[in-house]
């Protein structure tokens, strides 16, 4: 299995830019965008044929998602206590790729590296809960055709503003590729800006 | 960004508190995961136009689902037309922007035997009716109501949206998985060639166009 490391040393410093100028910075495959209405802040890493965004949600987004879905407040306050990215993959390559939630790691402030609960994981407690939906977080594992590409909620176990990396992987032709996210940040209580 | 906030507003008339949650989340989700920001232009995902055919297509699951009129539809009462199944919800972003591509080449194509079925999974009629209601492009085809996600656990769907195309044969013959412009003329194309094979024709799928892979 080949791993082939893209770079991302610049990262951190773009993580700064981006809040500062509110524009999109760009260093090596990471992009920071920042909102200039609600001050939140995205991530975007682009690499040949395949990209992965990750996207700040407030808390009480999240309630309102699962809410408006009917789902009972304990499932809803349960949701709105992780910290939930917006995350948007996409094959932009011709060739067909695949990506593994199990296979990606956050690593937390003091170096330990942590799986991420998966949506099958999810599924399994919601339904201990009574819970018939099944849809808004991202899927455990996808194969894309050229063209295809998804969106969920990824959600980690840290509280608000929480600084976090974030280690994934994906797989095309036999070959493992990884990145990192070095400065993602969970999402603040409230909007930095109203 | 434009958001287009005329058609955020999701809810379900009442409910007050659910209202307001999901008008919360029609507005703020097209924001956040869409378009990303709304002054750095994170660009959202182009929709592109390619489908994937499918090398050994296989029968396409049947069902029994209502619209919104209550009417059950099967799958197998449209044997012998092209079907474009598209699973979807009001909350997905990619879905909204799809429609009106759908309900054009439905417009276009429609009278020569094409059908598009959206099944909405896990809403309500009445949801669905106030959120359609907004749209710029009012849907014509039918929508009908996956209110378990049986159906979409049958054609193996694990996000929104998810299309395939089922031909004639009822063999599903392309599938996408994301948001996609159908209006695209590499996709007429496709549905053209398929709705000019006969029933029984047993040839492969994807002589029609350059959109699949």
């Amino acid at each position: 299995m080949t791993v082939i490391r893209p770079p991302f040393r610049l990262a951190g410093l773009i993580v700064l830019l981006g809040c500062t100028v509110q524009a999109p910075a760009f260093a090596g495959d990471v992009q920071v965008f920042t909102d200039d209405t609600s001050g939140l802040l995205s991530w975007k890493a682009q690499h040949p044929g395949f990209s992965l965004q990750f996207i700040q949600l407030l808390p009480d987004y999240v309630r309102a998602v699962y809410s408006a879905r009917g789902l009972s407040e304990d499932v809803v306050e349960l949701m709105a206590g992780y910290c939930v990215f917006g995350t948007i993959i996409k094959n932009e390559s011709d060739q067909p790729l695949s990506y593994r939630v199990a296979d990606w790691r956050y690593l937390t402030q003091d170096g330990q590296a942590h799986p991420i609960k998966t949506k099958t994981e999810w599924l399994k407690q919601w339904q201990d809960m009574g819970v018939a939906f099944r849809w808004s977080l991202l899927p455990d594992d996808q194969t894309f055709a050229p063209g295809d590409w998804s969106q969920g909620f990824t959600t980690l176990p840290l509280p608000p503003d929480t600084p976090v990396k974030l280690h994934y992987t994906w797989s095309q032709q036999g070959k493992t590729y990884e990145g990192t996210f070095e400065n993602l940040r969970c999402a603040p209580a409230r909007a930095p800006r109203r | 960004m434009k958001a287009p906030l005329k058609t955020c507003a999701a809810h379900r008339p009442g409910r007050p508190a659910a209202s307001r949650a999901a008008l919360v989340a029609a507005v703020l989700w097209p924001l956040l995961a869409a378009a990303g920001t709304a002054h750095a232009e994170l660009p959202s995902p182009e929709l592109s136009h390619e489908l994937t055919r499918l090398e050994n297509p296989g029968p396409a699951p049947d069902f029994m689902l209502k619209d919104m009129d209550e009417r059950a539809h099967s799958l197998s009462a449209y044997r012998g037309k092209v079907v474009m199944l598209n699973f979807w919800a009001t909350w997905c972003p990619p879905c909204r922007r799809e429609i009106p591509s759908m309900e054009s080449i439905y417009q276009d194509l429609g009278k020569s035997g094409f059908v598009v079925l959206a099944v909405n999974e896990f809403e309500t009629p009445d949801h669905v009716f106030a959120y359609t209601g907004q749209l710029s492009v009012f849907p014509t085809f039918p929508i009908l109501f996956d209110h378990d996600s049986k159906v979409s656990q049958a054609y193996g769907v694990k996000g929104l949206p998810t299309t395939v195309l089922i031909d004639k044969q009822g063999r599903i013959v392309y599938r996408a998985v994301g948001g996609r412009d159908f209006d695209h003329p590499e996709v007429r194309e496709i549905v053209r060639a398929l709705l000019a094979r006969d029933a029984g024709d047993a040839a492969k799928p994807g002589s029609g166009g350059d959109a699949s892979r």
